[in-house]
């Protein structure tokens, strides 16, 4: 599987079911939902990620697994994304092979080189905007730190922070491959809706 | 050996540390369970654990992410309650020795079935860190687990020297536990009566 540009890829929040979040933000024209959930036991993730890998394929997006490639694995998910707190991405490409998607999150030009180096597929690169979902003890990086990436990479890149219906074109427009989100989707009033529109958008700025 | 860091002020020092000297003097399968670790520090300990590992006939074992393990280069996985599933684990794990923790004869077959090499059972005596699987089993328990299973049973809960042959006697291939290793005040004698309880 390829990521596309204007990829949208929805990550799953905790304040619900994941694989309902999943259902909703694919309805709405998601092309790759990341699972992510800290607390969750090995068998609830396997669970899930079986559950959201079928949507994924009837929807023709992708599906990764945050942080686990055991379950990844296990529950033959097309990739996995991990942090830099996560199993080094060298290892984990190793074990996860060619045919699967390595996403590794980084927050500077420097990361990126290294996860490039280590095998990875796409880099998450942010937190572009403040953002509340996570807690972060450094500053966002900003838009126009995008293009910097992009140009010392030959990956995808995806941003990620803070990203809104208001400010998505700006991060399209600075060679963003596609944009992630949590809160912007899973804790709208109509997730079905918000992924919608913001999909609209995307499109709408790269014409 | 089952790991429990979090008690030392420094686990990245001292448990490998903990793991030179028990392998100095006994055989033993290192269990690393350190729920609270994240991914790259689990897999950081479990490096270092393994140029630790005294003698060849010990082994490492990660709980429940087989990712690390093979990764590590571990010798296997130990799987807890609610991991995933055993079976769809094995598939895409080739080469790990693989054991499953079970607090009961249905749970004992039915890892058994799903391709399990070993088992660990209990709590078989009184402990503080397993409140939550209930009261104690007994020696009797135990008994009945081994005789209706084919794979090597550890005994597990509330695990010292003096009562290790009594596990053995009940059918049990070996014992598992945690802080007998990393309470112990004098390492050395707790180690040696291990060595003549086990007859090792």
């Amino acid at each position: 599987m390829k990521i596309e540009r204007t990829t949208l890829c929805c990550i799953t929040s905790d304040s619900s079911c994941p694989v309902m979040q999943a259902e909703k933000a694919l309805k709405g024209g998601a092309t790759m939902i990341q699972l992510r959930r800290k607390s969750a036991s090995g068998s609830e993730l396997y669970e899930w990620s079986k559950s959201i890998q079928e949507l994924c394929r009837a929807h023709n997006a992708i599906f990764i697994v945050n942080d686990r490639l055991d379950i990844a694995l296990a529950a033959n998910a097309d990739g996995v994304h991990l942090g830099q707190e996560d199993l080094p991405a060298d290892a984990a490409k190793k074990l996860l092979g060619k045919n699967k998607i390595l996403g590794v999150s980084v927050s500077s030009v420097t990361e990126a080189e290294k996860a490039g180096r280590s095998g990875a597929d796409y880099v998450g690169f942010g937190h572009i905007y403040p953002t509340a979902s996570k807690q972060k003890s450094c500053r966002p990086v900003g838009p126009d730190s995008i293009t910097e990436v992009v140009r010392a990479l030959l990956l995808p890149v995806i941003a990620i922070g803070g990203i809104t219906l208001d400010n998505v074109c700006e991060v399209i427009n600075a060679g963003a491959s596609g944009v992630a989100v949590i809160s912007a989707v899973a804790e709208a009033p109509d997730p079905e809706k918000a992924t919608s529109l913001l999909k609209q958008k995307m499109l709408s700025c790269l014409q | 050996m089952v790991s429990n860091c979090k008690g030392f002020s420094s686990p990245e020092k001292q448990f490998p540390e903990l793991v030179r000297r028990v392998t100095a003097h006994i055989p033993v399968i290192i269990q690393l369970r350190e729920k609270h670790l994240n991914a790259k520090a689990l897999y950081k300990l479990a490096l270092t654990v393994k140029r630790h590992i005294h003698d060849k006939d010990s082994l490492l074992f990660i709980n429940e992410r087989f990712d690390i393990a093979l990764a590590s280069g571990a010798d296997g996985v130990h799987f807890p309650e609610k991991s995933c599933p055993f079976g769809k684990a094995l598939a895409v794990s080739p080469g790990m020795i693989a054991g499953k923790s079970t607090h009961s004869l249905k749970q004992a077959l039915s890892a058994e079935a799903d391709g399990a090499e070993y088992l660990i059972f209990g709590p078989v005596f009184e402990t503080p860190l397993k409140k939550r699987y209930g009261p104690p089993m007994g020696l009797e328990k135990l008994d009945e687990i081994c005789r209706h299973v084919s794979v090597p049973v550890y005994a597990i809960g509330g695990i010292v020297p003096r009562n290790s042959r009594q596990c053995i006697e009940h059918g049990a291939y070996g014992v598992a536990a945690m802080s007998v290793f990393h309470s112990s005040e004098n390492l050395n004698r707790t180690l040696a009566n291990f060595h003549a309880a086990l007859e090792l």
